[in-house]
C-alpha cells in the first residue's frame, strides 16, 4: 500500500466501507518507515507497539459498528517538542534526551480524541531553533525529493514524513516559519493558524508570543480537518483565544466571492530564485483566471522583519530556556563546585551551538544598557509591521507571496553562516510577528524537480477564508508540476 | 568588531552558560555580524510608536476564577502521587 497518494479523508471512507483495516494501514506505515527512514531520518522516536495496539482496538470498534470520527485510524506524526504522555519529548536536544512527560499536549489530545493514531515523534532543530533540521542534536533529516538537500526546518522531520508517505498527517510548530518553510521545501501543505487559535499547552516553549502549532498534510481539505479538530479555547493556555471556531471543512467547496489578492512588492526581492518567482507568478495568473482581483500592495517594513524577529525571539528564548538548569528537567551534570557550577555545566553540555548562540543574543538584547536599543526597539518595529498588514487588509482580503526565496538548499550550505540561515525565513517571519494565519501550498517545481511553495496570508481568525482560497487553487489543478 | 570576547564572557555569565575558550572567538564574530544586521532598526524613528508584546488579545484566562482545580489536564501525576522525589541540589562545601 502506498500512503504517498492517500489522504486522511479517503482513509476514513475506506475504513467505513470496510475496504481497508486500520491495522493494515498502521502496519504499512511502519513498513514504509523501515524501508525509507534509514535514508531520510525523519523520526526520533517510534510508537510502534502503542500505535498497533490502538489500531487493533479501532478495528474492533469499527467491526462493532461504532460511528467513525473525522480522523479515525489516521496515522499522525508529531514534532518532538509536543508532549505525548509516557513517550520521550527530546526537543531535538541532549538537554531533554531522557525527558518523559507525564501528560499530553492539548492539540495532540484533541487529535487522539478524534480517532488519530500517533505513530512517532519527528526530528527537529534543537528547541525549534533553525531552518534546516541540521541543528538537531541527534542527526540531520534529509529532503525526500533530493537526499542531498535539507527538508527545511525547524519542523523538518514532520514535513519529510508526510512527503515520503511515512505518515499521512504531521504536526509542527511555527515560530518564524518552521511549518511553512519545510512544507514549501518538501512539496506539502503546511499551515500556521492565528496566534491563540491552537493551545500551546504541552508544547515546549521557544518564543511564547510567536509559537503556534499547525498541520502538515498533502491536501488543503485534510489541513482544514486537522485544524478544525485542534483549534479552540483551552484554559490551560493563558494566551488561548476565546473565539468561536467555524467548520473550516464545510466552507471549502463554496464558490469564492469577492476575493481581492494583494501582492506585496517587497516580497519579490533581488537574489530570489528565478524559478521560484516564475512559479509564484503563474499561480497569481491562475487566481486571476479564477476571477480573483489582483492588486499590488506595499508592506514597507518587511526589510526590518528578520532583525525584529531575531531580537524578540531570542529574548523570549533566553527567558524560556532558563528553566533548563539541571534541577527540574532532563540532563544534570554535576561537578565539585556546588549549585552554580552544576547549572553552568549542565547548560554547557546540554545545549548545542545554535541554542547557545540564541540564548547569548537574547540575553545581550535584554541586558542593562541594551534593553531600549534592541529589545524595546524591536517591539516597536513589530507594531509597524503589524500596522503594515492592517493597512493592507483594508484593501485586500488575502495576501500572496512566495513562501521562501529559494527551493531547498544543500545540506551544510548555510551552517557556517548563521545570518544567511536566518535570512531564509524572510517571507514567513512577518506572520508570526503580527500573529496572522499563513499557509504554504505547493505551486510547482523547478527544473531540478524541487518543490516550490506559495504562501497565502489572511487577517486574524480568517482561517476559513484562507483555507477556501487555498483549496480553490488546488482544485484548479494547482499542485501539479509547472516546471519551466 | 562589535561584540568582543569579553562581551561574550559577560553575557554567558548572565545566561548561566559556560563557553569553551575556543568557541569564544567564533561566537564573538557571529554575534557581531548578527548585531550589525539588527542595527538597521536604529534607522527607524519609533519614538511615537507603542511596543507590541502580544498580538491577539481576546483571551479570558487571565482572570480565571480563583478556585482549586486539578493542576494538569490529561496528567495523572497529581492523582497518583503526592510527592515528587528529586535529587539533592544543595551540597555541603
Amino acid at each position: 500500500m502506498n500512503l504517498k497518494n492517500i489522504t486522511a479523508d479517503r482513509l476514513v471512507s475506506l475504513y467505513a466501507n470496510r475496504d481497508l483495516s486500520v491495522t493494515e494501514v498502521i502496519t504499512s506505515v511502519f513498513d514504509e518507515i523501515d524501508r525509507s527512514d534509514g535514508n531520510i531520518r525523519a523520526f526520533i522516536t517510534l510508537c510502534r507497539e502503542r500505535a498497533l495496539e490502538e489500531a487493533r482496538r479501532t478495528d474492533s470498534r469499527i467491526a462493532a459498528e461504532e460511528p467513525l470520527s473525522a480522523l479515525t485510524g489516521v496515522p499522525v506524526a508529531i514534532k518532538d517538542n509536543m508532549n505525548l504522555r509516557d513517550i520521550p519529548t527530546t526537543c531535538g536536544s541532549k538537554m531533554l534526551a531522557n525527558y518523559v512527560p507525564p501528560y499530553t499536549a492539548t492539540a495532540v489530545e484533541r487529535l487522539r480524541s478524534a480517532g488519530a493514531i500517533i505513530i512517532g515523534k519527528t526530528n527537529m532543530d534543537e528547541f525549534a531553533m533553525g531552518s534546516s533540521t541540521e541543528n538537531s542534536s541527534f542527526f540531520a533529516t534529509r529532503n525526500p525529493h533530493d537526499l542531498e538537500r535539507v527538508p527545511g526546518g525547524s519542523s523538518g522531520g514532520s514535513a519529510a514524513s508526510v512527503a515520503a508517505g511515512m505518515s499521512v498527517v504531521a504536526l509542527g510548530s511555527d515560530t518564524g516559519g518552521s511549518i511553512r518553510q519545510p512544507a514549501s521545501f518538501c512539496g506539502v501543505v503546511g499551515m500556521k493558524p492565528t496566534y491563540g487559535r491552537v493551545s500551546r499547552y504541552g508544547l515546549v516553549a521557544y518564543a511564547s508570543s510567536l509559537d503556534q502549532i499547525g498541520p502538515f498534510t498533502k491536501s488543503v481539505r485534510e489541513c482544514a480537518q486537522v485544524l478544525e479538530t485542534m483549534c479552540g479555547f483551552d484554559h490551560y493556555d493563558s494566551t488561548s483565544a476565546d473565539t468561536p471556531v467555524d467548520s473550516f471543512v464545510k466552507i471549502l467547496d463554496q464558490p469564492m466571492k469577492d476575493i481581492r489578492i494583494g501582492i506585496p512588492r517587497e516580497y519579490f526581492i533581488e537574489g530570489m530564485d528565478p524559478e521560484v518567482k516564475a512559479n509564484v507568478q503563474s499561480a497569481i495568473r491562475r487566481y486571476e483566471t479564477m476571477g480573483c482581483k489582483i492588486e499590488e500592495i506595499s508592506l514597507p517594513h518587511t526589510e526590518h522583519a528578520v532583525a525584529t524577529y531575531y531580537l524578540i525571539a531570542t529574548a523570549e528564548a533566553s527567558s524560556n530556556l532558563a528553566r533548563y538548569d539541571g534541577v527540574r528537567y532532563g540532563l544534570r551534570e554535576t561537578g565539585t563546585g556546588g549549585l552554580a557550577e552544576m547549572y553552568r555545566k549542565t547548560r554547557m553540555t546540554g545545549f548545542g551551538k545554535e541554542v547557545k548562540r540564541r540564548i547569548l543574543l537574547g540575553t545581550y538584547a535584554l541586558s542593562a544598557g541594551y534593553y531600549d536599543a534592541y529589545y524595546l526597539k524591536a517591539l516597536k518595529v513589530r507594531t509597524l509591521i503589524l500596522q503594515d498588514f492592517q493597512k493592507a487588509f483594508e484593501k485586500v482580503n488575502i495576501i500572496l507571496t512566495p513562501t521562501t526565496p529559494t527551493p531547498a538548499f544543500k545540506i551544510g550550505e548555510k551552517t557556517a553562516d548563521p545570518l544567511s540561515m536566518y535570512l531564509s525565513d524572510i517571507f514567513t517571519i512577518t506572520c508570526n510577528l503580527s500573529g496572522l494565519p499563513g499557509i504554504s501550498v505547493p505551486c510547482g517545481k523547478t527544473s531540478a524537480n524541487l518543490p516550490v511553495g506559495m504562501q497565502l496570508i489572511a487577517n486574524h481568525f480568517q482561517e476559513s477564508l484562507l483555507l477556501q482560497v487555498a483549496h480553490n487553487f488546488e482544485k484548479a489543478g494547482g499542485f501539479g508540476n509547472v516546471s519551466q | 568588531m562589535k561584540i568582543s570576547e569579553t562581551d561574550v564572557e559577560y553575557v554567558a555569565k548572565l545566561a548561566n552558560l559556560e563557553v569553551h575558550k575556543d568557541e569564544k572567538k567564533e561566537l564573538a564574530q557571529q554575534l557581531s555580524r548578527i548585531v550589525e544586521h539588527v542595527e538597521q532598526l536604529s534607522t527607524l524613528d519609533v519614538s511615537a510608536v507603542a511596543p507590541t508584546y502580544q498580538v491577539v488579545s481576546n483571551t479570558k484566562i487571565a482572570i480565571r476564577e480563583d478556585r482549586v482545580q486539578l493542576r494538569t489536564g490529561s496528567s495523572e501525576a497529581g492523582k497518583t502521587v503526592k510527592l515528587f522525589k528529586v535529587p539533592k541540589v544543595i551540597t555541603e562545601r
